[in-house]
């Protein structure tokens, strides 16, 4: 179980996490979503012990990651966002390694690298050294040092960034499995559909914040079925904004010269409405972009900007 | 204990698959230096000394004297410099050079009357051959005079001013072997000390912070390995300048024990020169910044004896020429215990400093 409670990290002026609390109970996957910079890997950092909070406090399993940082660590693994392997050693030989580090010993450790191996797929190439093997095979590799120890929880950095999608499928299944296995498992992506598939909780971040944490459904429900509706062209903002006052149950998310963005229930019925109030407003619209109600529409409802940005 | 024979058994297996590093440092500088040795034959080197003179008669009479030496084959052998005479007597009493020769006032007018005049011969009693040589030649050019004077004989008064032990004359290898050993060594130290920036480029020091070992257990671990390389590497070294080259090593083990802590404590600096920049090329910059002046200063490229005496003051105090002088004392023989156990704890002093200071910042390095 991870606890973290009014976590807070600055550097200097700038503060990279601003007061963000959740927990994350065993067996569950829990997501960290939000666009590069929002402070998801200072968070990782601070629950894996690198970095020390400038204030509030983080559990693993009840112990303090600052006052028994050992204890923590014990039962925590991690797998960084960048790859982290020794590149001249082999697969084995870095499993053994890792597998060392959290104070295991053969033959227990020997059945488990095999294990690991085989799991991630790379059981025929164990032998060989990590300098020789594809991107894929590497983010496989890291990840299998992360659960060689069979941590009870598990941080994930964005296991999945430049990965084929063969190995990405692969990955969120040994995710997944890690779960269903008992694991309390920290999942950081800015990938909505790994979220909306892999996650049970999400937390949504920005700009150190979290602005909204709950199931997939209740954060779905936050939108009150809501479509996103984008429509690019040339606007006077304060015109279609008084023109789209005037039809029921359309809220003006952005509005500027080029980008009009609505949030709205049944949007696709309602276009003919809308368009003729805004050419009503002398407004040229020349793209229309109709979103489902998704993560993604839910994070450009509440911080006014795509998550990709 | 379970940790360092995990992190001893991974940093073996990266050694043995990058040989490459081990070669270079130690390779290099040893094959030159065994194949100068060669060159150079196994014998003692070729006896180089200075004569000081001081001459206060200036006259024809007094320059002829020293004929002998502005001559083949003396000239290629001893140097004169002239000198007053209270200079002459400072040098010849700190041993800087192998004779010191006063010529009186008043030399050439006794030469030519006849009358009885004395040359006063200081000798250096540390150099064997060299002083005796001056003695014997200008024995032969007073005799000479002597011969044809017209009975006026001059005499040569000599005199050894110092109480030291003759050494006996050391072999080229021995002279320069040394310093290619410790060039190997400050190689060797920093090559491994660039490991660290492997490790955090490629972002297993990051892993390593974030599991149950602690900073302290990672780099000690590094340490005793450097240390178990430094035993091998100076037991090879030594064997092949002895082997090879002929270089005397008395006692093996002194000297093997002694590169290894040297060598153990110079791969502590260069961590902590390594630890400190915020770029890998900030860090290797810095570290060649240190390492060439050392090397030149502290008789690595150079051997001490080949260097003028202002530049051997100043390398004496550097770190590797400090190291470089106690490990031919070893050599020598002349050192004794307590002179190496003094020197030992004061290695091992710098060495826990500069383990506390890579310490102090690993966290922050590795992050």
């Amino acid at each position: 179980m991870i606890e973290v409670e009014h976590l807070r990290k600055t550097y200097g002026e700038l503060t990279a996490v601003d007061d963000i609390s959740f927990t994350a109970q065993p067996g569950e996957i829990f997501g960290l979503l939000g666009p590069n910079g929002a402070g998801k890997t200072t968070t990782i950092s601070c629950i894996s012990g690198l970095l020390a909070p400038t204030a509030g406090h983080i559990r693993i399993l009840g112990h303090d990651v600052v006052g028994e940082g050992t204890a923590a660590r014990r039962v925590l693994g991690v797998v960084p966002q960048e790859i982290s392997l020794y590149e001249d050693l082999s697969a084995t030989e870095n499993l053994n390694y890792w597998g060392g580090t959290q104070g295991m010993r053969n033959p227990v450790l020997h059945k488990r690298v095999n294990e690991v191996l085989t799991l991630t797929g790379l059981a025929d190439r164990a032998r060989e050294q990590v300098k020789q093997f594809s991107g894929g095979m590497r983010r496989r590799l890291n990840f299998a040092c992360g659960i060689v120890h069979q941590p009870k929880v598990l941080l994930l950095d964005e296991p999945t960034v430049g990965v084929d999608p063969q190995s990405r499928v692969r990955l969120l299944d040994l995710v997944r499995a890690q779960a269903e296995s008992g694991a309390c498992v920290l999942y950081t992506t800015h990938y909505m559909e790994e979220a909306e598939t892999l996650c049970h909780r999400l937390a949504i971040v920005d700009r150190g914040k979290i602005i909204a944490v709950g199931t997939l459904a209740e954060l779905r429900a936050l939108l009150a079925e809501h479509d996103l509706l984008r429509l690019s062209g040339i606007f006077k903002p304060d015109a279609a904004k008084a023109a789209i006052a005037g039809i029921d149950h359309v809220e003006v998310l952005q509005a500027d010269e080029s980008l009009l963005l609505l949030s709205l229930p049944d949007a696709s019925r309602r276009l003919p409405a809308i368009f003729s109030a805004l050419a009503a407003a002398g407004a040229e619209v020349r793209g229309t972009n109709l979103t489902q109600p998704s993560l993604e529409s839910l994070f450009i409802k509440l911080t006014g900007k795509d998550l990709r940005e | 204990m379970h940790f360092l024979a995990v992190s001893l058994r991974k940093d073996w297996a990266r050694a043995v698959r990058d040989p490459a590093q081990f070669a270079i440092s130690l390779g290099i500088p040893l094959v030159l230096g065994v194949l100068i040795s060669v060159v150079f034959g196994r014998t003692p080197a070729a006896p180089h000394g200075l004569l000081l003179v001081a001459d206060e008669d200036h006259t024809i009479a007094s320059t002829r004297f020293l004929d002998g030496f502005r001559r083949d084959p003396l000239d290629k052998m001893i140097a004169l410099e002239y000198v007053t005479r209270d200079v002459g007597r400072a040098r010849i009493e700190r041993g800087d050079a192998s004779a010191f020769l006063l010529i009186p006032k008043g030399l050439q007018m006794a030469f030519l009357t006849g009358a009885p005049s004395r040359l006063e011969l200081y000798t250096n009693p540390a150099q064997s051959i060299l002083p005796q040589m001056i003695r014997e030649t200008m024995q032969i050019t007073v005799d000479a005079a002597a011969y044809f004077s017209r009975g006026g004989t001059p005499l040569i008064e000599v005199e050894d001013v110092a109480e030291r032990p003759s050494k006996p004359a050391r072999s080229f290898a021995s002279i320069f072997l040394p310093s290619m050993l410790f060039m190997s060594l400050l190689f060797l130290a920093s090559g491994s000390a660039a490991d660290i920036w492997k490790e955090r480029t490629q972002g297993t020091l990051r892993r390593t912070a974030a599991s149950p070992v602690s900073l302290f257990s990672y780099l000690s671990a590094r340490v005793i390995f450097v240390i178990l390389t430094y035993v091998a590497v100076s037991l090879v070294g030594l064997a092949a300048a002895q082997g090879l080259a002929g270089m005397p090593v008395p006692n093996l083990a002194a000297a093997a024990l002694w590169m290894t802590f040297v060598g153990t404590v110079f791969y502590l600096l260069f961590l902590w020169i390594m630890v400190l920049p915020a770029t890998q090329r900030a860090a290797s910059v810095l570290t060649n910044l240190v390492i060439f002046p050392l090397a030149m200063l502290g008789g690595c490229f150079f051997p001490f004896e080949w260097m003028p005496g202002w530049m051997v003051s100043v390398g004496r105090l550097t770190p590797n020429g400090w190291a470089i002088t106690v490990f031919k004392a070893i050599l020598d023989n002349s050192a004794s215990a307590g002179e190496l156990v003094r020197s030992a704890v004061a290695l091992a002093a710098f060495g826990a400093l500069a383990f506390a200071l890579i310490l102090r910042r690993a966290r922050t390095f590795a992050v």
